[in-house]
């Protein structure tokens, strides 16, 4: 791996190498750029370091300390936040839906959330090349959104998958088997196919799932990016109002550096970019670098995830197979006659034996003997998850705590609160989900109420008084500062973040290299939309897969 | 109650047998769960004699052999001295050492004013009666730490932590019939609940938790439905 | 009358028209399995579409070959020979697949049942050998007397319907590759119905009847045809069995394409019962040499 020095000025400084990070840097690199990313975590050697194990694998997630607050306070750590190169992509469970035309423009249809500045034809090339590069498997149609088919086959499904089928059959509810997931069913050059053992969230030793550490960062590497392990930026540093020049950060040791840059990108996610954004206040940016709006931090968002769990005469055992492996769509868009606005999904999910435990401590009050007899019965449940969109509001947000981090660093606090519109559709969600679940045969339905996914927190919009990045990322206080991560998204749909972040990071990326030298010298935004790069895909994309059928 | 070696719906069942075909990483680990198992550096003495007795009740082992039995205090103990914390602390909550310290006070405290003596010196249903309380939300005494610390999410971090323990133990998985480490070994039965080869088929048997217990029932926590988020990544 | 003049055609090798039609319609239904067998491994290989394309080839050849004595000796009997050639290049990359896995030969049980199916393309490779053996083959409609001049050795022995030994050895090859898929496959199911170990208890019997009838000509006559007979119902069952699965799984007829997908191989019990025609056909033939 190529090595830059501290002084030596880099074109483009990125903090965090996680989904998007790694994306960007991997773009970036090949296109000729000298880009360093920063990383907090580890740069993990996959044999070595993780274990297929659930205790075990608690490393993966952002353990530092976040103080958690609000009327329904969010949990964090592993529910949600991983550090480590490839970041989040690390621990995700890999369903990787797109998101739907109407998540564009949420404001104009339901007049509630935000719209976005940019619309799903803007994105959909980016969607369909990420699908080929991580790749996506899934069925040869989908019915949902934009309908569209995978280019890699669908999975077949463990027990879970099989009631969420069942179910939603006789209820006359459509239904997708085998994806769409970002795992492979296919080898592609030495990650191979996947093996079933359903650790997805602990890691895939495998190499089957795809996580920017096995996808993108090893060709970033190859064209001369560095990536910098156990760095943990705490500053962004100005050259003067309008320009950033470089980033301070803590070394494993807590020695303090400062990286010098032409431009910088923070692709920390919704906790740490926000974090990062205020700790860098400074004289003209006085409430939080690029904040002169007043919302970074704000519009932080989850989905709710509650998840309904079904014991079964039979057996099921739900440990084997992907969580990931089945999904219903067919509530995501607003129904009027729902009393609500916007909508969920179901997806299936595989507690492993801890997880479970402690969904029975709320699901049933499980404690003492009844918990160990329920768990002895953890072979005949079944568990589905409700994927609902919460509506972004202001006061769901990310600010900076008094206590500090073990480097100094003040921590984030983060406070949530659901209001009316998203109580009504946690309670349609978990209530559609558990009949689901009773027609699939499950003779006791109990349920966990639960948050999944992070979003928002430094939202983009055309206007700069009520967003902080615009279309392409870009703050509209500072000229040279991007933000390329989940914090950007204005609403979140029903569908896991995953492939809309990657996909956005690759937009940016192209919209940078299409600006060249302009985005280090000059304070000119030229919003022409960038001509979208496939040669700069990874190897292997477009020579493996099947054909797309429906586009 | 009958003491087993293993109880649970699947004897003979062992996912350690599998050993050989897990990687070296996972087997290390799970190996030295089993077998190194953690002195006790963060409890004093007299907090170690009161969690003990606590986390019996909590995950109760009286169907267990006295050797079979899962050492769940010591990795408690292992990660409040090592203070390794899951990400995030309610702000209603103090760090989860303090937590863990103050709740066992509590704990103690009730027992005294409820019974006029220690909680170790209580029998089983007193002292279940005391821990259901925490589990209800239900304040019978030391409010001088209830308006410290929310009593709901003490309940959660000590069952939590109780549970984490014990079922991260490889003789737990072998009571409850879950496979355990997989990799390079895989699966080959995804559907239909079918055994893998070296899995074997549930037998299941009628038992009794002992009639002085109070804990094999299923009644919701005392905590409003809203103020509780599951904490395991799922989706 | 009409059955005297079918064994009167099968013992003359006058049967070219209908060889290539079986070998049109063997070549056709291992192609349906190969092409969404490769799906399922999403076509990570660029070389996954050979099969699905020289299937499709050889059934048009072959259908050719049912209509034109020149489509039968040229196209289909070339195209049967690269097939038969990609089957056991197939061969190579499944048992590479099988090793790159992860665990390997270390874990072989697991990775022949999870991995690429192992004889699968030499069962393919097989059944595109029909083809070849048709090619060579004297037509319906030719005199009986004699065979065709500048012909020797097995070619020869083909061409006047004396193989049934040549036919023995591809039956036999036969029973092997899909006793042994059903094996595994079976295994994976865990033998949930005692019909599940019907194939694996023919599949022995057939390989064994059909190495007999290369050594004896009582056995190719006796117990070939009876075993034989066996081995194609049970092939006929198995086809019905599967079948039954497929619609029983979740989503049933809903989701009938991810079903056949991952249901039970709704077309290899039809090739188990192939075998036993096979086997049936080759005691209707006369012996080499005779």
């Amino acid at each position: 791996m190529r090595r830059y020095r501290d002084e030596e000025d880099v074109d483009y400084c990125l903090v965090g190498v996680g989904s998007a990070g790694g994306v960007l840097l991997q773009r970036l690199a090949k296109a000729g750029f000298k880009v360093v990313g920063l990383e907090a975590g580890p740069f993990w050697d996959t044999e070595r370091d993780w274990v297929s194990d659930e205790k075990g694998s608690h490393k993966l997630y952002w353990n530092d300390l976040r103080i958690t607050g609000g009327k329904d306070p969010l949990s964090l750590g592993e529910n949600n936040s991983g550090k480590g190169v490839g970041g989040g992509s690390v621990h995700w469970a890999a369903f990787a839906p797109r998101f739907h035309p109407s998540d564009f423009r949420v404001y104009t249809q339901d007049g509630v959330g935000a719209d976005w500045p940019i619309s799903y034809e803007d994105l959909k090339p980016y969607y369909e090349l990420l699908e080929r590069e991580i790749p996506v498997a899934g069925p040869a149609y989908f019915p949902w959104g934009d309908p569209h088919g995978y280019p890699y086959g669908p999975h077949p499904m463990g027990g879970v998958g099989n009631v969420l089928v069942d179910g939603c059959t006789k209820l006359g509810i459509r239904v997708c088997a085998g994806g769409p997931v970002a795992i492979l069913s296919g080898s592609r050059g030495n990650r191979p196919h996947c093996i079933y053992r359903g650790f997805c969230i602990q890691g895939c030793k495998v190499g089957a799932k795809a996580s920017t550490l096995i996808t993108h960062v090893p060709e970033a590497l190859e064209y001369g990016a560095e990536v910098r392990e156990l760095s943990m930026a705490f500053r962004i540093s100005m050259k003067d109002k309008r320009r950033a020049n470089g980033v301070h950060y803590y070394d494993e040791n807590g020695r303090e550096h400062f990286q010098r840059a032409k431009a910088v990108v923070v692709c920390g996610y919704a906790i740490e970019t926000p974090r990062l954004l205020l700790n860098s206040a400074c004289a003209g940016h006085d409430s939080g670098l690029a904040n002169s709006s007043g919302t970074v931090g704000r519009y932080l968002m989850a989905q709710a995830g509650n998840v309904v769990l079904g014991r079964f005469a039979e057996l099921i055992r739900m440990y084997k197979a992907p969580p990931a492996h089945a999904l219903t769509e067919e509530f995501y868009e607003t129904d009027p006659r729902r009393g609500f606005a916007r909508g969920f999904a179901i997806q299936t999910v595989g507690p492993l034996p801890i997880a479970f435990a402690k969904q029975m401590m709320v699901a049933k009050g499980a404690w003492g003997w009844g918990m160990r007899r329920v768990l002895m019965d953890y072979n005949h449940w079944a568990t589905l998850g409700v994927l609902g969109e919460i509506l972004p509001w202001p006061e769901n947000r990310v600010e900076v705590a008094e206590e500090k981090d073990q480097f100094g660093i003040p921590v984030a606090k983060v406070s949530f609160s659901l209001r009316e519109n998203d109580k009504k559709l946690i309670e349609f969600g978990k209530k559609t989900v558990m009949e689901v679940m009773r027609a699939a045969g499950a003779e006791e339905v109990v349920q966990e109420s639960r948050y999944a996914h992070l979003v928002g927190a430094a939202r983009m919009g055309s206007d700069p008084g009520t967003s902080v990045v615009d279309k392409y990322g870009r703050t509209h206080d500072v000229s040279n500062l991007f933000v390329c991560d989940g914090s950007i998204l204005p609403t979140q749909g029903s569908a896991n973040p995953g492939l809309t972040i990657q996909s956005l990071a690759a937009r940016t990326a192209d919209y940078l290299i299409a600006q060249g030298d302009k985005v280090f010298d000059s304070e000119e935004r030229d919003m022409t939309p960038p001509p979208i790069r496939r040669r700069l895909a990874v190897r292997d994309t477009f020579a493996k897969g099947v054909p797309r059928v429906f586009k | 109650m009958k003491q087993r070696k293993q109880p649970g719906y699947y004897p003979g069942f062992s996912t350690l047998s599998q050993k050989a075909y897990w990687d070296a990483a996972t087997r290390r680990e799970v190996e030295a769960r089993v077998n190194a198992v953690p002195e006790i550096r963060f409890f004093t003495d007299e907090e170690l004699a009161l969690m003990s007795a606590v986390c019996d009740r909590i995950v109760p082992q009286d169907d267990r052999l006295p050797e079979w039995r899962i050492p769940v205090v010591n990795y408690i103990d292992e990660r409040l001295f090592e203070n390794r914390i899951s990400g995030y602390r309610y702000e209603d909550m103090p760090a989860d050492r303090d937590s863990h310290r103050l709740g066992l006070r509590a704990i103690d405290e009730t027992a005294r004013q409820k019974h006029g003596r220690a909680y170790t010196e209580l029998d089983r249903q007193q002292q279940e009666e005391i821990l259901k309380s925490i589990h209800d939300g239900e304040e019978l005494a030391a409010h001088e730490i209830w308006s410290r610390m929310s009593i709901d999410r003490y309940w959660q971090l000590l069952v939590g932590d109780c549970v984490s323990a014990y079922y991260a133990h490889p003789w737990a998985w072998d009571e409850i019939g879950y496979g355990g480490p997989a990799y390079p070994r895989a699966y080959m039965r995804l559907e239909g609940g079918l055994p893998e080869p070296w899995e074997v088929d549930e037998q299941r048997y009628e038992w009794v938790a002992p009639p002085d217990s109070i804990s094999d029932v299923y009644e919701q926590t005392g905590a409003s439905e809203t103020s509780h988020h599951g904490q395991a990544g799922t989706h | 009358m009409l059955v005297k003049s079918v064994r009167e055609h099968i013992a003359d090798g006058r049967f070219q028209r209908s060889l290539s039609l079986v070998a049109a319609a063997s070549s056709f239904v291992s192609g349906l399995e190969v092409g969404y067998e490769h799906y399922k491994g999403s076509y990570s290989n660029l070389a996954m579409y050979t099969p699905v394309l020289l299937s499709g080839a050889l059934t048009g050849a072959a259908l050719a070959g049912f209509v034109s004595r020149r489509a039968a000796r040229t196209a289909m009997r070339w195209i049967s020979a690269v097939t038969l050639a990609d089957g056991v290049i197939g061969f190579g990359f499944h048992i590479r697949g099988i090793q790159r896995k992860p665990g390997g030969w270390r874990i072989p049980v697991v990775n022949i049942v999870m991995g690429p199916p192992i004889f699968a393309p030499l069962l393919f490779g097989t059944a595109a050998y029909l083809g070849f053996m048709a090619s060579y083959l004297r037509r319906e409609e030719d005199p009986e007397e004699p065979a065709e001049s500048g012909l020797q050795g097995w070619r020869r022995e083909l061409n006047e319907g004396r193989f049934q030994k040549h036919l023995c050895g591809v039956a036999a090859v036969w029973a092997v590759f899909s006793g042994f898929e059903a094996w595994y496959s079976h295994y994976k199911s865990r033998f949930r119905i005692w019909a599940q170990w019907t194939p694996i208890v023919l599949a022995p019997l057939q390989f064994a009847a059909c190495l007999g009838a290369i050594f004896s000509e009582r056995a190719a006559r006796g117990p070939l045809p009876a075993i034989s007979a066996l081995t194609a119902i049970d092939g006929g069952v198995g086809f019905i069995y599967h079948a039954r699965g497929i619609a029983r799984r979740s989503g049933g007829k809903k989701h009938w394409l991810y079903n056949v997908l991952y249901g039970p191989p709704i077309f290899a019990p039809l090739l188990f019962a192939a075998c036993g025609a096979l086997g049936m056909l080759a005691s209707m033939l006369r012996r080499e040499g005779q």
